[in-house]
């Protein structure tokens, strides 16, 4: 681990851009249509409650990362196998996520640039940044959260303000029963909020332990608001049709919108916003995967692992899946319920109980 | 960057097997006149500057002596009435036989009355001391010398400065001569508490170099650090502060300034106040000031001394022209280049008919024109007052005009240029100033290329370049970044004097609090009932 430290306001700022993401362009909770913002804010009090135990686990050991403390609670070897998957998970969703938002890139603005010079544009920046280590990122981060802060306040002023919005296509609420919400549930609440589980490689960086709830949850609520605004934004705007079959709904939405013909085309804001969110996304994870995989492999400098892990993500991100229709499908299906539930809720609750356990049966 | 640092303590390991220091071994005077005088002159190499002047003292038998100074460096008046009123005494051997006291004795006694005097028995000392202006009186059997502070000889007026200009607010600027410096200083602060410490450093200029700041105000750690830098400087010479500057600052590698500098008094007067340090060196009037912030080079003097809402909202426009000065090219061509359908219908029409006949791309016809910009700049920068008009006579019109005539470039690039350029001069800082001017083609070219996704790409790569530097163990982007909200009082805006009532926090980490609360102006209860 690196001797650096962040503070709560640096944490908050950090879990809101990671959040936002690409989750607010590719709004996860559309499949549940008209109460899409329902299925939203079920994942976001999940995702509240589940950061509950990866809390807990950090003020047992708040000097480990979930590498360390899953080794302690587990043991040499099956801890070694928990940490080996969570730095595989990391890795992976760093891959995914990349070819997100080269996929959103190409799909909404580059149609004619490849796709692989768009991804290999973005590690390499991505590198460069956290060659300067995680202090860096973290300040970074600030800048760009006040002009994502202002970008924001300008787009949802103009949406106001141009009347494009109505507010009717949101009833009735509950049209088709609970079904479709529940379903939906799973999908929104692994993408973003389960994807918390990252925050545990980070949170012993923090100069104050118990700032690690008080600055993510007020965050977590912040972001889930900010989702599911976006998300009524979308169906008010679009129509629940358009919004739950267009590829990114809320540039189609915010394309809509025309001021007097002095502002129009506001989609640069949606871009600005997605890059912002897709780069902040895949450098934590790829911090995330660096210092577990130091961690895990005793490399003494996570920077040497910068350039080849950057390779590694590069060439993933391209062969992860063949086309964009695959790519989706395969987040949808697969990595939801057979990847990120059982990392992010299966082991750390396993973690939780047999931590409970040991403390109870050792002596004090 | 380990790379480097390896190669780096490599060369200095060789350097310094090849040429162990010389072991200082102190040399001292000797007891007769004539030996010593051969002696300076050899060291001295019997410049034709070099005055030497022997005296007789005493009629019955006369004990040689003489004066050695450098006819340059020395006030001649001040040099002339020390000799006289030590050396043209009536009959000092008679007083001495009279008083039982040694001639030498009574020299320095006389000289002590008129001047601030120095004994110097140590050789290389003694050379330093001629050479740095002051006058030495030598005696024949005495192997101590008599020096003088006489320093003097041609120095410049005190004018009125000629960079970060401001409409109101004192017309004085530094001079090359560091004593004229710290008086400066010291007639803005009268507290005991403005210390000084002077040292040289190059081995061969010596140059004089102060150490300024307020003992109570100032954060201990920055002063242990500056002086730990500075003490770490060998090097042969010293010119002008900017080099100090580069020997001192954090990080080498970029076109940031980590380092504040300002030839205006009142500038370097405020940043101590602030808890800063500023660093004096001889013959140049610009003074360095540490730690400097980012957010502090958007500062003027001025804004001080006006009303707070106007000083805020240039402030502002300073920032925003800032911004201006490094993105518009590149917004520009990505716009038109990237993303033609996020400019609104009529004007991409009106720009796409400008550009019809011309035969380059926007990327290229931007990079001629910036690049001409720069070269206008630069040669009417270095011309002759009297040329330098004609230089922008040809630049703005002929080039121009008749660049647009002859369709080479488009009227909109013109206006993109000149627009950058004007932006980029509203900076009170200079060496701020010039940064964007180098990131300007960096960022084009990344426009150029891939869009707003490139410009993005550089504002991350630029961000969190800045983010990561520091001027002395203190974050360069504080206190955006780290995020210190009690700090913004007096960063973008200004807030009124009365409620800068804290130091900046980083900057002086003791004593913040600055003045009583309670400042704020209001009517005496007495005006107000009628």
């Amino acid at each position: 681990m690196e001797k650096a430290k962040i503070n709560g306001w640096q944490l908050f700022v950090l879990i809101i851009l990671f959040e936002l993401g690409t989750a607010i362009v590719i709004n996860p909770g559309l499949s549940a249509e008209k109460d899409a913002w329902l299925a939203v804010l079920f994942g976001l009090i999940i995702g509240v409650i589940f950061f509950l135990v990866y809390y807990v686990l950090y003020r047992f050991y708040p000097e480990c990362t979930l590498i360390g403390y899953s080794k302690e609670i587990l043991g040499k070897y099956a801890g070694f196998m928990a940490g080996v998957l969570y730095f595989i998970y990391f890795l992976y969703i760093g891959v995914r996520d990349l070819r997100d938002f080269g996929e959103l890139l190409t799909a909404s603005t580059y149609n004619y640039t490849p796709l692989f010079i768009i991804n290999a544009i973005m590690i390499l920046t991505v590198a460069f940044v956290l060659h300067y280590g995680i202090e860096v990122l973290a300040r970074t981060g600030e800048i760009f959260f006040l002009l994502l802060i202002l970008v924001g306040a300008i787009g949802t002023t103009m949406v106001f303000v141009s009347g494009e919005m109505d507010f009717s296509q949101l009833l009735p609420v509950l049209e088709n029963g609970w079904g479709p919400v529940l379903s939906t549930v799973p999908l929104t609440y692994t993408f973003p909020f389960g994807e918390m589980i990252v925050f545990t490689m980070l949170l012993p960086y923090l100069n104050r332990p118990q700032l690690g709830i008080r600055a993510a949850w007020p965050a977590m609520g912040l972001s889930g608001m900010l989702l599911i605004w976006v998300v009524i934004m979308d169906i008010t705007i679009l129509g629940v049709y358009i919004a739950a079959r267009s590829t990114f709904p809320m540039l189609a939405a915010i394309g809509l919108v025309d001021i007097t013909g002095l502002f129009q085309r506001l989609d640069v804001a949606v871009v600005m916003t997605l890059m912002i969110g897709g780069f902040f996304k895949i450098a934590i994870f790829f911090y995330a995967a660096l210092i577990s995989a130091a961690e895990l492999f005793k490399v003494p400098n996570y920077k040497k692992l910068i350039i080849p892990f950057s390779i590694v993500i590069l060439i993933s991100s391209m062969a992860v899946a063949s086309s964009s229709v695959d790519h989706n499908s395969e987040g949808l299906d697969m990595v939801t319920y057979y990847i990120s539930l059982p990392v992010q809720m299966g082991i750390p609750i396993i973690l939780l109980i047999t931590a409970l356990i040991r403390r109870r049966l050792s002596p004090r | 960057m380990n790379f480097w640092d390896r190669c780096r303590n490599k060369l200095k390991k060789l350097n310094r097997t090849e040429n162990p220091s010389p072991e200082k071994e102190v040399k001292v005077l000797e007891k007769k006149l004539e030996e010593n005088l051969i002696k300076i002159k050899d060291e001295l190499g019997d410049s034709s500057d070099l005055v030497i002047r022997y005296f007789e003292l005493g009629t019955e038998s006369p004990a040689a002596a003489a004066v050695v100074y450098i006819s340059g460096l020395v006030d001649d008046k001040k040099a002339n009435k020390f000799i006289e009123e030590s050396l043209k005494v009536e009959d000092p051997l008679k007083e001495a036989a009279y008083s039982q006291k040694d001639m030498f004795d009574i020299v320095r006694d006389r000289a002590l009355s008129i001047n601030n005097i120095v004994m110097v028995s140590d050789w290389n000392k003694l050379l330093l001391t001629i050479l740095n202006g002051e006058t030495v009186i030598l005696l024949d059997g005495y192997n101590e010398a008599i020096t003088a502070n006489t320093k003097g000889g041609q120095t410049r007026e005190i004018t009125e400065p000629s960079t970060q200009l401001v409409i109101r607010g004192p017309k004085v600027a530094f001079t090359e001569s560091i004593g004229t410096n710290v008086a400066l200083i010291r007639r803005y602060i009268k507290s005991p508490n403005l210390r000084v410490e002077t040292q040289q450093v190059g081995s061969i200029t010596k140059t004089d170099t102060a150490l300024v700041y307020i003992k109570g105000t100032v954060n201990e750690k920055v002063l242990r650090e500056v002086k730990k830098r500075l003490n770490k400087i060998e090097v042969e010479d010293i010119i002008e502060s900017g080099n100090i500057e580069e020997y001192i600052q954090d990080n080498a590698f970029t076109p940031f300034p980590t380092i504040y500098n300002s030839e205006r008094p009142d500038a370097v007067v405020g940043n101590l106040l602030e808890g800063r340090i500023a660093v004096i060196v001889d013959g140049t009037p610009f003074v360095l000031v540490v730690p400097a912030l980012f957010i502090q080079f958007f500062q003027s003097p001025s804004d001080y001394y006006q009303n707070y809402l106007i000083g805020s909202f240039l402030r502002m426009l300073r920032i925003i022209s800032y911004i201006i000065s490094i993105l518009t090219p590149s917004l520009y061509i990505a716009l038109t280049t990237f993303h033609p359908q996020m400019i609104p219908t009529s004007l991409l029409i009106s720009l796409a008919a400008q550009h019809e006949g011309v035969p380059f791309p926007v990327i290229v016809e931007v990079l001629i024109m910036e690049f001409t910009f720069e070269i206008i700049r630069e040669a009417g920068l270095r011309m002759p007052r009297a040329v330098g008009q004609a230089v922008s006579i040809v630049g703005a019109l002929v080039l121009g005009q008749a660049a647009v005539q002859a369709g080479i470039v488009s009227p909109t690039t013109i206006i993109v240029v000149a627009f950058t350029g004007i932006a980029s001069f509203a900076t009170p800082s200079y060496n701020i100033a010039v940064a964007p001017r180098l990131l300007r083609f960096l960022m084009m070219i990344l426009a150029g290329g891939f869009g707003l996704y490139g410009v993005f790409v550089a504002l991350f790569i630029l961000i969190a370049h800045l983010t990561s530097l520091r001027s002395f163990g203190i974050p360069y982007l504080s206190p955006f970044a780290p995020f210190i909200p009690a700090d913004f009082k007096d960063t973008i805006i200004r807030r009124p004097l009365w409620s800068l009532d804290s130091r900046p926090r980083l900057v002086s980490q003791q004593n913040n609090k600055r003045q009583a609360r309670g400042n704020k102006p209001s009517p005496s209860d007495n005006h107000n009932g009628n």
